[in-house]
């Protein structure tokens, strides 16, 4: 058994003193940087590049791989706290995680997200290890049409994540799509909606939106509702400790969740956000009490979470099974295994074991690490939210600008966001919901393209959608998604 | 108490993200510093050596890559910046700046804003013939000053390992039968280089080219498409095709070089030459400067590119990534330039896709 072989030398070099200290460094690094709002995993081994040059490439991959779950792991910080995503994998953790912590309870919140994180990482290493050999048919099993399907049934819970008028979450939904048609049109080559301006070519960046309509939103609502003491007093950071109901409450999410996040991040372009996204929307479906969620609901909190961390353990089947990053991280990674004169492909496995298993292996590690880590902070972290409102809400501001610009260093990116805010502040005095917005944003441009790819590929014939069996189940389920409440309502006056 | 902690944790934070974002954004910032003193002094550069001929730069150099890190662009620059330093040919430290978006769009626009300045170069390639042609950049290669180019790469047509097309010429004679029974996939939207250099080479074995099923599937999409069969055909770069091609898992028909190619796997490739096309396409990767910028201080870095080009350090840089030695001087390049470009412009034409 070679693989077994290579287990084993893969924890030779994990456990070896030089990598335990970098595998240390990485996820301090990482879960440090993903703690700022806007700045993600992206930045954080883009900057670490330069610093690897010469080193042994093992132990450079191992640390780079740790600041990349590292940076999820701390990512949900300060979506939590301040509502400003740290990284696009934590949008759907502030949907619960912030009315948690508003309500005086943010340390439990940190806590939910610190084990969910760590469980969704752990487990989703495990399934990596046993697995990943074979993954590597999962991962390319995605035709476009299946793709498409995919999009669609995470479409399906728009109606689902907002709260009150149906028909604002559609109109909200459209927009969202709209602004995800700006720039270039891949299948054709044309720039769409753009104005002329060369900055709008490439389209807008998530992380613009999501800061915009979240962090810059609830900034201009807090100034105006200065006044009021918003519910809780905000200051509180309540215990760390979980009650028993608590833990129970999370191992459901966690158990399901870890497994999905973890199958959504080997499809490339899925990734850890759109993972946590479909992960909250399913908790949501399933549960009993889908009142619950969005007003700080554990499972609203454990679902992402896990399943973003778990994901981007999926990330790293593509990248090292076949060299096929499925991220615009895992591309930064890759060209991180160039510079170390590694390349990643379907013959990394046989040709350099101890890179691939020790990777592999050293996850563990840092998992325990960013528990380690993470956990005795919380208290500290925490305390963030018992600087004065006014200095608060000052440094969101500029945290979401330094995030922002470090994107692609350009200022234009700054109004957008400026623009954005101004908009989500509007949609909430309007009770427009935000994130079916984002939703829509994220799922928008990627269905519209495997769309016209599927049209393409089969001239236009509809029926490509039905032929293959993953996008046949995928449209099943849509519609079972979207008829459901339907029957359900059926049933219970049937019932009566 | 409990303020004074959570105050002085906080200070700490900030502290640690100055230092972080201090990292993160001061090659930014520098240059952002640097483009406002180049341009004031520039000026100042060009009429001190107008008198001897002789230039040599006076400040830092900033190399921009028209892309984001990690790709062909970037890697180019870097390690030309990095081997120019070390090796001690340009002494004047140069520091690459990321300018992305808009497959070298937003680059370019930059560039542009350069003109007149000596303290700054750019890596471009084919694109900047082609996405100007699609009417996706107000700037072509004509708005700037070609200095040298360095690098070659090739590009490669590869199939499933069980297609039935073993080689270019079948795959061809069927395509000419019915051009739409083949979906090509590559990575970028039509009118750009993989669906160009397919199309070029199936227009010299006498497909109907406008008939052509080119589907475009960005950043991994491609190389998933030909593995689980939504493609047949994936156009691309040779060396996104090497690993999965020496796994067994596709073959590679031809490579658009005229040679056979270095190297364990990669001479196993033929070239379409070889099968009996006369066709080829060289993705070159060389330096530009922007417009105006002074004669001298072309001849200045035209010189230190064919150092670099000669020197062992970045034969090593090439074999590590694969690349070919192709160096061309700044006439000898603007020349090849104007004529690949109205060669692509005739493709683009018949295919309907050149920008009115």
């Amino acid at each position: 058994m070679g693989s077994i072989e290579g287990i084993l030398t893969g924890f030779q070099v994990a456990f070896s003193i030089e990598g335990v200290l970098f595998v240390l460094l990485g996820v301090f690094v990482g879960t440090f940087i993903g703690m700022l709002p806007g700045l993600g995993p992206i930045s954080a081994i883009a900057i670490m590049i330069p610093i690897t040059y010469g080193m042994e490439p093992t132990l450079a991959l191992v640390m780079m791989a740790g600041v990349y779950y590292g940076a999820v792991f701390g990512g949900s910080t300060s979506s939590i706290l301040l509502n400003a995503p740290g990284i696009s994998g934590t949008v759907a953790s502030s949907f619960d995680g912030y009315p948690m912590a508003q309500q005086g309870k943010a340390g439990k919140a940190l806590a939910i997200a610190a084990l969910s994180s760590f469980a969704g990482g752990t487990v989703s290493v495990v399934l990596l290890m046993i697995f990943a050999p074979m993954l590597a048919n999962v991962a390319i099993s995605f035709g476009p049409p299946a793709y498409f399907a995919l999009m669609l049934l995470g479409l399906t819970a728009i109606a689902s994540l907002s709260e009150g008028s149906t028909i604002k979450a559609l109109i909200s939904a459209v927009v969202g799509f709209m602004v995800a048609t700006i720039g270039i049109d891949p299948q054709t080559g044309t720039a769409r909606f753009t104005f002329g301006s060369t900055n709008l070519l490439d389209g807008i960046d998530f992380l613009v939106i999501a800061l915009g309509l979240f962090a810059i939103a609830e900034v201009c609502y807090l100034v105006m509702n200065r006044h009021k003491s918003l519910g809780g007093s905000g200051k509180d950071i309540g215990s760390l400790k979980l009650s028993k109901e608590d833990a129970k409450e999370m191992s459901g999410p966690i158990g399901r969740h870890s497994i999905l996040g973890f199958i959504l991040g080997i499809l490339p372009g899925a990734g850890a956000t759109i993972a946590s996204f479909i992960s909250y929307i399913t908790e949501k479906r399933i549960s009993k009490n889908p009142d619950k969620f969005g007003k700080g609901y554990v499972k609203g909190l454990a679902a992402p979470e896990t399943s973003n961390n778990a994901a981007t353990s999926g990330a790293f089947v593509p990248l090292l099974s076949l060299g096929i990053p499925g991220s615009g991280t895992t591309a930064v990674m890759l060209g991180a295994f160039l510079v170390l004169g590694l390349q990643p492909g379907p013959m990394l496995m046989g040709d350099e074991p101890e890179v691939f298993w020790g990777i592999i292996a050293s996850m563990y590690i840092g998992n325990i690490f960013l528990l380690i880590l993470n956990l005795p902070l919380i208290p500290y972290i925490a305390r963030i939210l018992t600087i004065p409102r006014p200095l608060l809400i000052s440094l969101v501001i500029m945290f979401s600008l330094i995030g922002v610009y470090a994107i692609s260093f350009s200022v234009f990116d700054l109004y957008l966001l400026l623009a954005f805010g101004v908009l989500g502040f509007l949609m909430r005095m309007f009770a427009f919901p935000a994130p079916p917005f984002i939703l829509a944003f994220i799922l928008g441009g990627m269905m519209e393209q495997s769309f016209r790819q599927s049209m393409t590929i089969s001239d236009g014939n509809i029926s490509i959608f039905f032929e293959s069996n993953i996008s046949l189940v995928l449209i099943i389920l849509s519609a079972l998604s979207l008829s459901f409440p339907i029957l359900k309502n059926i049933w219970a006056k049937k019932k009566a | 108490m409990k303020k004074l902690l959570a105050l002085s944790m906080f200070i700490l934070m900030l502290l640690f993200l100055a230092a972080c974002g201090g990292d993160d954004t001061s090659s930014e910032g520098d240059n952002a510093g640097e483009d406002d003193t180049s341009s004031e002094e520039s000026s100042g550069d060009e009429s001190s050596s107008e008198g001897d001929g002789e230039w040599a730069p006076s400040e830092s150099i900033e190399i921009v890559a028209p892309a984001g890190a990690g790709g062909g662009w970037d890697t180019t620059a870097r390690m030309s910046a990095q081997v120019l330093n070390e090796e001690g040919i340009i002494e004047q430290d140069m520091g690459v700046v990321n300018k992305e978006g808009a497959g070298g769009a937003v680059g370019w626009a930059y560039m542009a804003e350069q003109a007149g300045s000596n303290h700054n170069l750019f890596v471009s390639s084919s694109p900047i013939l082609l996405v100007p042609l699609n009417g996706q950049s107000e700037y072509g290669h004509e708005d700037f000053t070609p200095i040298a180019n360095v690098i070659a790469d090739y590009g490669a047509f590869a199939v499933r390992d069980d297609a039935e097309w073993d080689n270019l010429n079948e795959l061809f004679e069927d395509m000419k039968e019915d051009p739409q029974s083949v979906t090509v996939v590559g990575t970028s939207s039509p009118g750009s280089m993989d669906h160009i250099q397919f199309v070029r080479f199936a227009k010299a074995a006498g497909v109907d080219i406008t008939k052509i099923k080119y589907v475009s599937a960005p950043d991994a999409g491609g190389i998933t498409q030909l593995l689980n069969g939504s493609a047949d055909v994936f156009s691309t770069g040779v060396a996104e095709v090497v690993e999965q091609a020496r796994a067994g898992e596709i073959r590679v028909l031809a490579v658009t070089s005229e040679e056979r190619l270095e190297g364990e796997t990669l001479s196993t490739f033929p070239t379409a030459m070889e099968q009996g096309i006369d066709e080829s396409f060289i993705n070159w990767r060389g330096f530009f400067g922007p417009k105006d910028m002074d004669p001298a201080a072309v001849e200045y870095y035209e010189a230190k590119f064919k150092e670099l080009s000669d020197s062992g350090a970045f034969a090593d840089v090439r074999s590590n990534y694969g690349w070919n030695e192709m160096f061309m001087g700044s006439e000898e390049y603007q020349e090849f330039l104007d004529q690949e470009k109205e060669a692509l412009k005739g493709l683009l034409d018949e295919l309907g896709l050149t920008a009115e």
